[in-house]
């Protein structure tokens, strides 16, 4: 039964209403079941990409980059608005301090304090690394909505939903196909599976160590192995997470605030 | 002996005839000297171009860094290195250097540029570049007042980002720790012109260029100049069995294809000395060949007092031995000094050419044991096997016939 659709309200209304329903939602399912199983699993991701930005958020992180060849540790202060904004400032090591990235909308810059530079990030680069890591500049700035770019089919065990999203005919994405899978219990992401266009997976990013921030379970630690590299994966500890912090605002997101000092 | 003294005064006795048979030889062994070292200068100036413009004559890299360079491929510990390479007696210098490829952002624009960092002090002594800087000062490894280190970059950078001494340049890079490198250089010296090899090079201290590249103490290449250059198989051989981790390689590796190229060329020249080889054997066949048929007379007259066959065929092919002697070392005579200014001075181009900012306004010879010794054999080689049949003919001729001949 891959369209028996239990949203968190109906879990926690409890057994004998649920039971009571069975027939209703086994008529739905038969009549709308295919779309409302898509809208489900939009309404996930959408809720699962939502989660670390909130209307507005600030954290500070810890990104570990491990390669054969070095180890690096960087720790970053980000703030968020909406899915649309984001600014992100790496704060140490003391080489790269100062260091910041804006995303504004559609667009997005990189600001080099030591040579007091902003440089755009093309479209085409938006697959390329950010800062070395294995992270794209796309997968920390999420330009990609994945519910507009992306067809989503839904499956579902006790356990976890995994929201399969194959991309559409007109979408510009290095993927084939990207399985979502989501834990059902505190509705946060456990992985995401990347897969090239031959159907190989050619990296994974896994959601670890579930925490609390702001009274939500969310999980702190994000690790991204690029399975077509040896011995290297990128790790992002979140090491506070708070949403709709005061003194984020839209002066954050302006080039201003990017060239700023501080 | 009495042959010997026969073979003298014959050819002493003709005075006009062996002039002009060692003319022809002389001449031509003058001429083959000038091809060799025409063709062995213009190889050496080439192989001592690229050895001292950049190359040297042996390189040593980790793993396999001058096929597939890679940023985390380096010679960790230089200081060690050292050690070793100034205890060897066969090497004048070496330095040490990192590349990385970078883009290069002025005010005004920016270009892909490749970096490279360079021991300043030893590049000086092993490499031909102090000697391309066009525009300012060789720099140093010091910081400005205000903390920048100084830069060279290539002519064609400096035309294409419309900066010049003085001006500010920003490098950002990938560093060696996954990093973005990133940082402002001013232009102390321009290197070459916008035709030059270096034209898209950022020459920067080596200490800078590690600190911007993230690669503190290392480096990616070492590259040797050595007292001989005949001797960078061995030398590099040598040193290999040495540093066992490291990959040390002769120039005629690095450079693979200019010595396959060079030696497919060779092999086409040989063809061409071929011809000149053989010219001035036709000549010398010619002279030899006449200065006998001359003669049938007077060896008739021999054989019917009683020579015996075999002392004329060995007289002949002396006589033309002691003149074949005698005319190339007159033309090594008159060769050397030919030579010598072809060497030194060489012939002067109309146009110089500007190769990677070396201008080379004259076609050089090459002047060695070879360029001389080579065509000496030759030639006297050539004179004796001509003669041989000559005097075999002359030897079997018929004391009647060749008397009733004129």
């Amino acid at each position: 039964m891959s369209h028996t659709i239990v949203s968190p309200t109906d879990a926690s209304a409890g057994r004998i209403r649920h039971y009571r329903l069975w027939p209703l939602l086994l008529f739905f399912c038969f009549h709308a079941g295919g779309a409302a199983a898509a809208d489900r699993a939009i309404e996930i991701i959408d809720s699962m990409e939502a989660l670390y930005q909130g209307a507005s958020s600030s954290a500070t992180m810890t990104m570990i980059v491990e390669t054969p060849q070095y180890l690096r540790t960087m720790e970053m202060q980000a703030s968020s608005m909406g899915t649309k904004n984001s600014f992100i400032r790496i704060v140490s090591p003391r080489k790269d301090r100062g260091i910041t990235t804006l995303k504004l909308d559609m667009e997005m810059w990189n600001y080099f304090p030591k040579i007091n530079k902003v440089i755009k990030v093309p479209p085409s680069m938006m697959m390329g690394s950010w800062m070395g890591s294995d992270f794209t500049n796309d997968d920390l700035v999420k330009q990609t909505t994945l519910t507009d770019e992306y067809t989503l089919t839904l499956e579902e065990t006790d356990e976890l939903y995994t929201v399969i999203l194959i991309p559409k005919e007109e979408t510009v994405t290095v993927w084939g196909k990207i399985d979502y899978i989501v834990n059902k219990e505190y509705m946060v992401p456990v992985a995401q599976n990347f897969y090239d266009d031959d159907g190989e997976l050619v990296r994974k990013l896994e959601f670890k160590e579930l925490k609390e921030f702001s009274g939500r379970m969310i999980p702190s630690r994000l690790e991204m192995v690029p399975l077509n590299k040896e011995d290297s994966k990128t790790i992002i500890i979140y090491d506070e997470l708070r949403f709709d912090p005061p003194e984020v605002d839209e002066s954050i997101f302006t080039l201003r605030n990017l060239r700023s000092r501080f | 002996m009495l042959l010997l003294k026969l073979a003298f005064r014959n050819i002493f006795r003709q005075r006009r005839r062996s002039l002009l048979t060692a003319l022809s030889m002389t001449g031509g062994y003058i001429l083959c000297v000038f091809s060799f070292s025409l063709s062995e200068g213009s190889y050496n100036n080439a192989i001592s171009f690229f050895t001292l413009d950049h190359t040297g004559h042996v390189q040593i890299h980790q793993e396999d860094y001058h096929l597939r360079p890679k940023i985390h491929k380096t010679i960790d510990e230089p200081q060690q290195l050292s050690e070793i390479l100034d205890a060897s007696a066969a090497i004048e210098s070496y330095t040490f250097r990192i590349f990385a490829p970078a883009l290069a952002y002025s005010e005004h624009d920016n270009a892909p540029v490749q970096v490279i960092g360079v021991d300043l002090e030893r590049e000086q002594n092993t490499s031909t570049l102090a000697a391309k800087v066009s525009l300012g000062n060789y720099i140093d490894d010091k910081l400005d007042a205000e903390d920048y280190y100084s830069a060279m970059i290539g002519a064609g950078i400096a035309s294409n980002l419309d900066i010049s001494i003085g001006d500010e340049l920003i490098l950002i890079s990938q560093g060696a720790d996954g990093s973005v490198a990133n940082d402002i250089f001013i232009v102390n010296a321009i290197i070459g012109d916008k035709d030059s090899g270096d034209k898209s090079t950022v020459f920067l201290p080596l200490i800078a260029a590690q600190e911007f590249l993230s690669m503190y103490g290392r480096v990616h290449e070492v590259s040797i100049l050595l007292k001989n250059d005949g001797q960078a198989r061995t030398v590099a051989a040598a040193l290999q069995s040495q540093l066992a981790e490291l990959t040390v390689l002769p120039w005629q590796i690095i450079e693979s294809t200019f010595y396959q190229s060079m030696q497919t060329d060779k092999q086409g020249n040989v063809f061409f000395m071929g011809v000149i080889v053989f010219i001035v054997f036709v000549g010398v066949l010619n002279t030899v060949l006449m200065s006998v048929l001359e003669r049938t007379r007077e060896f008739g007259v021999l054989k019917a007092i009683g020579s015996r066959p075999v002392k004329i065929a060995l007289m002949i092919t002396l006589e033309t031995g002691i003149l074949a002697a005698l005319s190339v070392f007159t033309g090594l005579l008159l060769s050397l000094p030919l030579i010598g200014w072809f060497t030194s001075t060489g012939i002067e181009l109309a146009e110089p050419m500007d190769i990677g900012g070396i201008v080379m306004s004259h076609i050089t010879g090459e002047m060695s044991l070879y360029v001389f010794g080579l065509p000496l054999l030759l030639i006297v080689f050539f004179a004796v096997v001509i003669s041989i049949p000559t005097g075999i003919r002359a030897a079997r001729i018929s004391p009647t016939e060749a008397m009733r001949s004129n």
